[in-house]
């Protein structure tokens, strides 16, 4: 019990800084994840059908790849085309473009199971179709696959361990550096755990309220 | 003192529900509930819903727990016993092997959707009996035929209407032998015009002696069937007796009402 | 075309080999691990349901990275001397076997109440309902999300990498450190994945597909 007390204290510092950096990393991934999944059912909901085969193309890669792939691609990649960004925005990048993915095939699924009256009511009141989009559709299919994309945030949130393996000093690779320093496996792996646990219960809880929240004002 | 041995079997109370009290928390649905079945009787139990009907009839096989009072079903102890004098419940083997005797009917008839009907009906005596397969199919096929179901033989529950389904699930219940025989609103799922079939399959049953007891809104059948019916409202026992004379006469209020507002839905 | 690539192929497939071996390993594993967990819990007593909750929860909750470095670094810690390739996939198999639980418990739970309900009505006990009755047909309601879960741990054998077990990232990585040609190797390997993933992906969505129309 006391080596595990003197752990902690002599490392705590540096867990923090990790879980600092890790939940940064994520803060910056989801948006931009959700984002570029807007972007992508654009030719979808606009119906450019040109576009909606690259979209399903794009998807497809992305879900038949692993990301620490990806990631490698852009980290050493762009220096070798002139761009020099940090291992962080290569991460968060890299995240982005590939839950963009997922997130927009769960807003996809969403919006088609959307029956057709509602768009018909839409156009019914005389809105044009970017409006019935905006104002009716988007929000709806929103709040149907809300539990779906909470979900999908989460396994967002662990995958940002991945950005350990290009030298950003996350969570996941401070307790790799903990382990060769201290030799302390056992209890670094615990605060690791601990530190991703509380991370994703309370991320579990927030979303879960969200929810219910959402199901009792338009549900 | 083992009760399982306290009344003969030759007794005529199969069933026998005394001061039954049951809550879902702080909610109690059934606050003192007094019914005896006799052997051959059948007893039609009718109410608004909410009246704790169901609830009581799920007790008798303890698919339901209770809190208070005693079921005994052919002498047998349901849910718990008494041992030195301190109520304990009692062991699922037990359960289950009281469950072979009282057979039951459900208003989803909850066919297994990955077997034949044949294999469904054969179900319980092959695997809980441990009757020889080919004695229960023949068991089974002449359970089916009984009810009509014989040439569907190798069906399964998913090409089946409801009224269709619904008696394989009273085939299949049979097929156990029950000294008692527990419908709950079999026919409330029905569409309206398969509601007759199931309701002359039971009808067959009682004129064979079966002893039943029958939770449903059927009027008619209560009036033309049952040898006693028992009226429930907010938990209670509010009347009892033969159709002939309650549901001509009701002595309360809240029976009377009770039929006048059924009777004017079946028009 | 693609010179670098081309040379380095037989290298890169190699390590492909590496990946779908340990794929292999892991899933065929991991099912078998969270089907029988995924059993007990419903069958179980409430200790055991517990732990098991508890299992589900922290494997699911931990990034698929971190449990492959605590059995990385533990299992030498408790006497067993693994190489990274072992130590990854016990790790690996431990962290499937937590979801393929939690979609055993989802799958028990769909097979309706009432079919539980009318085995017992018939006598039947606990162990034999599970067997004849629940087990059946919650066996097929689990074939789509077991799919989608060897789908996602094919991709994390990419992670073992990262720890230092040999397979078709680790591979990759070499390869571009020694080349330089990162595009050229990178988006190979991404097709080789996307070779050995996306059969996979297809069969998951036919069947997901094809079961949810039989029901």
């Amino acid at each position: 019990m006391d080596a595990f007390i003197v752990f902690f204290t002599r490392y705590l510092p540096a867990f923090a800084d990790g879980f600092l950096i890790t939940t940064w990393v994520a803060a910056l991934a989801a948006p931009a994840a959700m984002l570029w999944a807007l972007v992508l059912i654009v030719p979808r909901l606009a119906r450019w059908t040109w576009a909606t085969g690259l979209v399903s193309a794009y998807v497809e890669i992305m879900r038949n790849s692993p990301l620490l792939v990806q990631m490698y691609l852009l980290y050493f990649g762009l220096p070798l085309v002139g761009i020099f960004w940090s291992s962080i925005a290569c991460g968060v990048i890299a995240i982005a473009l590939q839950h963009g993915a997922f997130l927009s095939e769960i807003l996809r699924s969403g919006i088609q199971s959307l029956s057709q009256r509602q768009w018909e009511a839409g156009s019914a009141i005389g809105m044009r179709r970017s409006a019935v989009i905006r104002l009716v559709i988007l929000p709806q299919a929103f709040i149907k696959v809300l539990p779906a994309l909470g979900n999908q945030l989460i396994v967002l949130v662990k995958d940002t361990s991945l950005v350990s393996a290009i030298g950003v000093m996350d969570l996941t690779l401070t307790g790799k550096m903990t382990i060769e320093r201290s030799g302390a496996s056992f209890e670094a792996f615990i605060a690791v755990a601990a530190f991703y646990l509380v991370l994703t219960s309370a991320l579990g809880l927030v979303l879960r309220v969200i929810e219910a929240r959402a199901a009792r004002r338009y549900g | 003192m083992n009760q399982a041995a306290a009344l003969p079997p030759q007794s005529d109370e199969i069933v026998a529900i005394r001061g039954l009290r049951k809550s879902y928390g702080k909610l109690e649905v059934l606050k003192g509930i007094d019914i005896s079945v006799r052997r051959g009787e059948v007893v039609v139990v009718l109410g608004p819903s909410g009246s704790g009907k169901s609830t009581m009839l799920r007790c008798v096989n303890f698919l339901e727990t209770f809190e208070h009072g005693t079921i005994t079903v052919d002498g047998r102890p349901v849910g718990y016993k008494t041992v030195n004098g301190t109520r304990k419940q009692v062991s699922e083997t037990e359960n289950a092997s009281l469950r072979e005797h009282v057979g039951m009917v459900f208003q989803s008839y909850n066919l297994f959707p990955h077997r034949t009907v044949l294999q469904n009906v054969m179900m319980g005596p092959v695997k809980v009996k441990g009757i020889a397969t080919a004695t229960a199919r023949d068991i089974a096929m002449r359970l089916l035929g009984k009810v009509g179901m014989d040439h569907k033989a190798d069906a399964y529950p998913g090409r089946l209407s409801g009224g269709q389904q619904q008696r394989v699930a009273i085939a299949r219940a049979l097929a156990m032998e029950p000294s008692v025989m527990l419908f709950d609103e079999v026919t409330s799922a029905l569409d309206p015009e398969l509601v007759g079939e199931v309701l002359k399959v039971m009808r067959e049953l009682a004129e064979e002696g079966m002893t039943m007891i029958v939770v449903t809104h059927e009027m008619g059948f209560a009036r033309g069937v049952a040898d006693r019916v028992v009226f429930m409202d907010g938990g209670v026992v509010v009347e009892e007796g033969p159709p002939g004379d309650i549901m001509a006469a009701p002595k309360t209020d809240r029976f009377r009402g009770f039929l006048s507002r059924h009777l004017s839905e079946e028009g | 075309m693609f010179p670098v690539l081309q040379s380095n192929l037989p290298y890169l497939l190699q390590g492909a080999v590496y990946t779908v071996i340990l794929s292999v390993i892991v899933v065929s594993c991991g099912t078998v691990l969270g089907v029988g967990v995924g059993v007990l819990a419903a069958v179980g007593g409430n200790i055991l349901r517990s732990l098991i909750t508890a299992y589900i929860f922290i494997f699911r909750g931990v990034p698929v990275l971190v449990v492959m470095f605590l059995g990385f670094y533990s299992f030498p810690a408790v006497g067993l001397r693994l190489d990274a390739y072992t130590a990854v996939a016990v790790s690996m198999i431990v962290y499937v076997g937590a979801f393929v639980a939690e979609a055993t418990r989802g799958a028990i739970a769909a097979v309706a109440a009432g079919q539980t309900e009318a085995a017992k009505s018939l006598g039947m006990r606990k162990g034999m309902i599970m067997r004849e009755i629940v087990l059946p047909q919650a066996m097929r309601l689990l074939i789509a999300p077991v799919l989608n879960i060897a789908l996602m741990a094919i991709k994390q054998t990419s992670y073992a990498s990262i720890v230092g077990a040999w397979e078709l990232s680790f591979a990759a990585r070499e390869v571009v450190e020694r080349t330089l040609a990162a595009f050229q190797i990178f988006l190979g390997v991404m097709i080789i994945y996307f070779v050995i993933c996306y059969p996979l992906s297809l069969a998951a969505r036919a069947l997901e597909k094809r079961l949810a129309f039989d029901h």
